[in-house]
């Protein structure tokens, strides 16, 4: 072959390094717009946070696309845009949830003192503690896992395991449907079964659980079957090979190997129920004093506790209502608890696979 | 069906041919070997012995080519018989051109002016001939696969073994002078590795019902010779 | 002794692992030379729903040998496997029509226990699969204690140490059998489950593609490793690599299939020896020499 010549593309750079902007320089463009729209906006006499904030944002994305794409080129100028966006995205969504923890813990700390948790407000006028109502809750909430969890890991294993064809589509369309179950229609539920049986009027721990339970139930049904899918077949198929039963290879292969997840989908469960308000003010009622067992009376529990403590405040009101906030900082304080010692659970537990 | 391994199955053919080619060098060497038995060409025997080199040279280069080829690509069934029988058959061309520097050889011993029997020199003459048609057609046996082809190469063979005998019978007459019976018995020599020649050529006549059999059965085996 | 670390080590160990077992087994109460079983199938035919998979195949597989199963991908070699050991019906539609006797016995006669027949013929798989829960000691004796019957622990350790030593495994984990399964290298880990899979004692041992995911040296101290157990068990290995179906075997059988869609099916079997050197077949022919995939 003669006269071979090398044709280079101009369209394709040659070159491998590109200009970089500084690597300061996105905090640099956020507190430069910042400052800049603060400026402006007092110039103009429409200061506010949340203008600030807004116009900030967007000046910011401007400017870094800009300074970028004339530096770096605009592959890298859009890179940088995006990344931006998503964190101010990021960050908005995250504005409720701080808030709110905000608030919570800031009106709710005072009110959190050992009188609280130990005190019942029985035989004490506009004062006590909510002690009952935190026994009430770990009670109630407690027998409602008691409920679902067998009966919940029990259908994962059918579904995942067992299951085929028409049955199991129907079961799995309906486990759907039943998550999606508001909270009251389950305890109206739960009241007119016992009402049957009891009578109007009729309250009950175990009401409320079983009004848990059935929203408890298809959330640890979904994850734990979602957990039992990712437990990979080979390791049934080493035990099916050793001429191992399928029930033993369930019970002794399958499920330690998916322990971890199947805490986490409890865990998941119990969070969806612990703070439920609604379904427990039908059933389990509204009462002062202690009460463990389930099968007897009323029971108080925290969610209801802090609606019964703002709606119906005591002569002291203030008192009242930094009692309520006090139970549902409570709450927050249980559901936090709950899932780290899940994440612990899983970490200790957590088993390698493949 | 898509052409697969195709360098490899090129390189097998191309060393199959390459080996076979040494029969042609073998067989120009034969013919030049005649031509100087004919005219005592002393000269010419010469330049056949200096020209064996390049028929071991050919059996080196193969030989190492093929080795290479059983330790990269591991031939199995088909090719692996006929790269072991490629090899013996590099062997019995390597012999084969020994056995013509050996006829070579023994010319210059006749002296100059050597008292040559015609009659002697015929046999010889023929028997050269009809090795060399034997090696061309164990050339085309082998290179069409032919076991009927390879099978024949034993009957004429056999022929030149008789040519042989009569080359004996032959010397033992021309017995009373002194420098005749030298000559006689050089000659005989001479044509002792013509045969030679024809039993390595029914050798790779064997080697051809290998590669297309697998079994390996020596068509004339000396130790039991056929009634 | 410096422990020997990695595959290297494995094969120095295997070395001398081996004449210290003979060594330990001809010592102790069961004798080496056990009974293998024979399998044979007539007229097996293999299907996934409606898709026939495997058709008509007549074979026996002999005690006390190795047979490899070659063929291209998608021929039926691994859906043959399975059948042997009733792994097949275990797919959403699977279903077997013919023959599969265990020593003269139907495995797939009404009646059989499923369970019970892979108690009698073992896999193991191509990746390791050590069970992840449970240290090197629980997954050896996990054919014992997922099967029934109680085994008491004494000797629950005993068939784990010989178990282990059959695979050729003891000296490396003997002083960690309480570490998890997967702490152990590929190589190890396979012999693990080897180990695991000759703990029940079974009389044929499956194989299915063992060494596709090790590198060369394990690759190699398993094919030794087999190379020792077809003295106590009947082994049949599938495998995509011919050379090593070449060493590895005693007999081998080539399955095929004619085009895509059609079923696969038993071209050729004979002595390894014979089908590399002179196989009848023009189709094994091919395929041996890699003139087809």
């Amino acid at each position: 072959m003669e006269g071979q010549v090398e044709i280079r593309s101009p369209l394709v750079s040659r070159q491998l390094r590109g200009g970089t902007l500084p690597a300061r320089a996105p905090h640099g463009v956020i507190a430069g717009s910042l400052a800049l729209t603060a400026a402006a906006l007092a110039a103009t006499g429409a200061f506010g946070i949340g203008l600030l904030m807004a116009l900030g944002t967007i000046v910011s994305c401007i400017a870094i696309y800009a300074w970028s794409r004339a530096v770096e080129g605009p592959r890298r100028a859009l890179d940088r845009l995006m990344t931006f966006a998503i964190a101010a995205a990021f960050a908005l969504a995250l504005i409720p949830l701080l808030s709110l923890l905000f608030q919570v813990t800031k009106r709710g700390l005072p009110g959190l003192d050992w009188e609280f948790l130990t005190g019942t407000p029985r035989g004490v006028i506009g004062g006590g503690g909510a002690a009952h109502a935190i026994l009430g809750t770990v009670v109630i909430t407690g027998v409602a896992a008691a409920i679902s969890v067998p009966i919940g890991i029990m259908a994962a294993i059918y579904l995942n395991e067992y299951g085929e064809g028409r049955l199991r589509r129907a079961l799995t369309f309906f486990v759907d449907v039943m998550t999606g179950i508001p909270s009251i229609v389950a305890g109206l539920f739960a009241y007119a079964l016992f009402a049957i049986f009891f009578g109007p009027g009729i309250r009950l721990g175990i009401m409320g659980s079983l009004a848990l339970s059935l929203l408890m139930t298809p959330i640890v049904i979904r994850s734990a079957e979602e957990v039992l899918k990712i437990v990979p077949n080979h390791l049934r198929e080493a035990a099916y090979a050793l001429g191992t039963p399928k029930w033993k290879t369930i019970v002794k292969v399958v499920l330690p190997t998916a322990f971890a997840g199947l805490v986490t989908a409890v865990m998941l469960g119990i969070a969806r129920i612990v703070g439920e308000t609604a379904p427990l003010l039908v059933t389990t009622g509204v009462v002062d004093s202690i009460n463990t067992n389930p099968f007897q009376g009323r029971m108080q529990n925290l969610a209801v506790y802090a609606y019964s403590e703002y709606r119906t405040p005591g002569v002291m009101k203030q008192a009242s209502y930094d009692r309520a906030w006090a139970a549902a900082l409570t709450l927050i304080a249980i559901v936090m608890i709950l899932n780290l010692v899940a994440r612990l659970v899983y970490r200790r537990c957590k088993t390698e696979i493949g | 069906m898509p052409e697969i391994r195709v360098e490899y199955q090129e390189e097998l053919e191309a060393l199959e041919a390459s080996a076979l080619g040494g029969l042609d060098l073998v067989s120009a060497a034969l013919s030049r070997t005649l031509e100087a038995v004919e005219h005592q060409d002393v000269e010419l025997a010469q330049q056949v012995i200096a020209d064996d080199d390049r028929i071991d040279g050919r059996y080196l280069e193969v030989h190492q080519a093929l080795i290479a080829l059983l330790a990269t690509q591991a031939p199995v069934a088909t090719d692996l018989r006929l790269i072991s029988a490629l090899l013996h058959v590099l062997k019995n061309v390597e012999r084969m051109g020994d056995q013509c520097v050996n006829v070579c050889k023994l010319i210059p011993l006749t002296g100059n002016e050597p008292p040559a029997d015609e009659e002697m020199v015929n046999l010889i003459l023929t028997m050269g001939r009809q090795t060399r048609a034997l090696i061309a057609q164990s050339k085309r046996s082998f290179e069409g696969r032919n076991v009927e082809m390879a099978q024949d190469l034993v009957r004429q063979d056999d022929a030149v073994d008789n040519l042989n005998r009569e080359c004996f019978g032959l010397a033992l007459e021309l017995g009373d002078d002194p420098d005749k019976r030298e000559w006689a018995m050089t000659m005989l020599l001479a044509a002792r590795a013509i045969e030679r020649i024809g039993d390595n050529a029914v050798d790779i006549g064997e080697q051809v019902a290998f590669v297309v059999s697998g079994l390996f059965r020596e068509f004339e085996d000396a130790s039991h010779p056929e009634p | 002794m410096v422990e020997p670390t990695g595959a290297r080590g494995a094969r120095a160990d295997a070395a001398a692992a081996g004449s210290t077992e003979a060594k330990a087994d001809l010592g102790q109460g069961p004798p080496d030379r056990r009974r293998a079983a024979t399998m044979q199938t007539r007229g097996l035919n293999l299907f996934y729903g409606d898709f026939h998979a495997v058709q008509d195949v007549d074979i026996t597989i002999e005690p006390h040998k190795v047979t490899a199963l070659i063929g291209s991908s998608g021929c039926g070699k691994t859906t043959f496997l399975r059948s042997l050991n009733r792994m097949h019906e275990l797919t959403a539609g699977a279903r077997v029509e013919g023959e599969v006797t265990l020593d003269g016995q139907d495995v797939y006669a009404g009646g059989i226990d499923p369970v019970k027949v892979r108690r009698m013929v073992g896999m193991v798989f191509q990746s390791p699969n050590p069970f992840p829960t449970m240290s090197i000691h629980e997954n050896v004796a996990a054919g014992l204690s997922l099967g029934s019957g109680r085994v008491g622990k004494a000797e629950k350790d005993e068939v784990v140490e010989r178990s282990l030593r059959g695979a050729h495994l003891w000296n490396e984990v003997k002083d960690r059998l309480d570490r998890p399964g997967s702490s152990l290298s590929g190589g190890q880990q396979q012999r693990l489950c080897i180990a695991r899979a000759i703990a029940v004692e079974p009389e044929v041992l499956l194989m299915d593609e063992p060494c596709s995911a090790l590198d060369p040296v394990a690759t190699l101290a398993i094919e030794d490793l087999i190379g020792e157990l077809k003295s106590r068990y009947t082994i049949v290995i599938v495998t995509h690599n011919m050379q090593q179906a070449a060493r590895a075997s005693d007999i081998t059988a080539f399955f095929n299939l004619e085009e895509t869609g059609r079923p696969g099916r038993l071209v050729e079997v004979g002595a390894t020896e014979t089908i590399f050197t002179s196989p009848t077949v023009q189709a094994t022919e091919d395929y041996v020499s890699g003139r087809f995939g």
